[in-house]
């Protein structure tokens, strides 16, 4: 299974161990992504679309038409540049204006897009593609006992309307992932509730008071770790965790892992290939639970 | 203002040509569909930090309120989450609407009420046209009050904390093709000035 990947600029920088771990399971389940080559900013959620819309778009439109050359579905990794080039796909779609004009913007510069390439979220490859069943058989480290709480965040299930793969109020595909793991997903009230997204650089506050819940939720739920799809979700679940129990007082400590992370643990792989190392709330206490050793990332002594 | 003071609104405050307006910018074409049933406000997950709701917010637009909408806090807070848009039964896509009202504000230099809000947009989308990617040490740094130690104090915390991880990039990302690029650009914004 192949696809035009679009890594997107978190990946490129502080979510690099998403895609390494993502990298990592690839080879297991038969899913190559190939590099878009010469890739940009896939247009922001807001922060250029609320400024210059046409620009956003037009930004999205050029990877999109970098990627119709590869004639194959794009898929990425971050659940905000999905929802960007989704809108944009869909923009094109139906507002004629925004169409010629981006059309004029591209086709200037010896660029064409004719509007053929499906956006796709790497968990709706998991979820569809991959399966579950074809997950649960890659296991070696069944991750018997973990209680795993899966944050879905926002924009890998909202607003109906882009590439719709889960039910947008009870998303269940990271559950299910999970389950194929050998965890137990627990059940908790914040799992589709929002972290603030990029509201952690123009109002930490406002972001800390709305990461706060699910953190803080998952912790009532005893879950042993929360894990995520997206990256602006994580750099606010773990980067910001720290700030969070400062400001309210309040322990957390719970770790935050990627859903690639998690689902590498569970194949066996070792902590540091699975980019392990880079989380920002030490994931020691998970990978005791599941007697993998974390220094070197050698030493896999879990149950084969 | 507050909701309950709606009855003080005077013929001055308001702009008839406001909605119209509206109706033009993506996703407000639906703006009049909405029957005020406040699915929205109770499903805002920032609601705590706004001073008037979404629910408000669309009433104040029907009403013509331009000014008031645009200097509300509701539409810089709004994180674009889209939960109210999942659930409008109206079908009104709100964080799009809301991201127009920010665009409006903008380009009529509408004073925000949170200065650093308009800073940030600006300065994201210098950044991306120039090297085609985000680089988000220097995003921090256009937009930091340099003078407020505190602030300063916590970027650098937070940039230490990133650093030992790897996770702080310190070089930009750039485009092999960036001419290329640079000339996307500028065809925008030539598309742009033909309004």
């Amino acid at each position: 299974m192949k696809y035009a990947y679009f890594p997107g600029c978190s990946i490129d920088a502080s979510a690099k161990e998403y895609a390494m771990a993502a990298n990592a399971i690839n080879k297991l389940l038969d899913v190559e992504l190939i590099e878009i080559p010469d890739w940009n900013c896939c247009g922001s959620i807001d922060a250029v679309h609320a400024y210059n819309p046409l620009l956003s778009v037009t930004l999205s439109t050029r990877n999109l038409a970098l990627a119709e050359n590869m004639k194959m579905d794009v898929v990425t990794l971050c659940s905000a540049c999905f929802f960007t080039l989704s809108r944009a796909s869909n923009m094109l779609r139906e507002n004629a204006d925004i169409k010629s004009k981006v059309e004029r913007a591209i086709n200037d510069a010896g660029l064409k897009y004719a509007g053929e390439v499906k956006v796709r979220h790497y968990m709706d490859v998991l979820a569809n593609d991959v399966g579950y069943e074809k997950i649960r058989q890659k296991v070696t480290v069944p991750l018997k006992g973990l209680k795993v709480a899966p944050y879905y965040g926002c924009l890998i299930v909202r607003p109906p309307g882009i590439q719709k793969f889960d039910d947008p109020e009870h998303p269940t595909s990271m559950d299910k992932v999970i389950q194929a793991l050998g965890a137990e997903a627990v059940l908790y009230p914040d799992k589709t509730s929002c972290c603030g997204a990029s509201l952690v650089i123009t109002d930490e506050e406002v972001m800390m008071e709305m990461t706060k819940h699910p953190l803080l939720s998952a912790k009532n739920a005893k879950a042993d770790c929360i894990v995520t799809p997206c990256p602006m979700c994580h750099f606010n679940l773990d980067a910001k965790q720290k700030d969070i129990e400062d400001r309210f007082d309040v322990e957390i400590g719970i770790s935050v892992l990627y859903i690639t992370q998690l689902i590498g643990l569970a194949f066996g792989l070792s902590p540091k290939e699975l980019g392990l190392h880079r989380n920002i709330v030490s994931p020691d206490k998970i990978l005791e639970k599941l007697q993998v050793e974390s220094k070197h990332g050698q030493n896999v002594v879990g149950k084969h | 203002m507050k909701h309950n003071s709606f009855r003080q609104i005077t013929p001055e405050m308001t702009d008839p040509s406001f909605i119209e307006e509206i109706k033009k910018m993506p996703g407000g074409d639906k703006i009049l569909d909405c029957i005020q049933c406040g699915v929205c406000a109770g499903s805002c997950h920032a609601r705590f930090a706004m001073d008037y709701s979404p629910m408000q917010v669309l009433k104040m637009a029907h009403l013509g309120l331009k000014d008031k909408v645009l200097s509300s806090s509701t539409i810089w807070i709004c994180a674009s989450c889209y939960t109210c848009a999942s659930r409008c039964p109206r079908g009104l896509n709100i964080p799009a609407i809301m991201s127009g009202f920010k665009n409006m504000a903008m380009k009529n230099n509408v004073r925000a009420p949170i200065e650093l809000k308009p800073k940030f947009h600006k300065a994201f989308t210098e950044i991306v046209s120039k090297y085609g990617r985000m680089h988000e040490p220097e995003l921090k740094m256009k937009i930091t009050n340099k003078a407020n130690f505190n602030e300063l104090k916590d970027n650098v915390t937070l940039a230490m904390r990133m650093f030992r991880k790897g996770k702080l990039k310190l070089q930009p990302s750039k485009l092999n093709s960036s001419t290329h690029f640079s000339d996307i650009v500028k065809n925008v914004l030539k598309e742009e000035a033909k309004k």
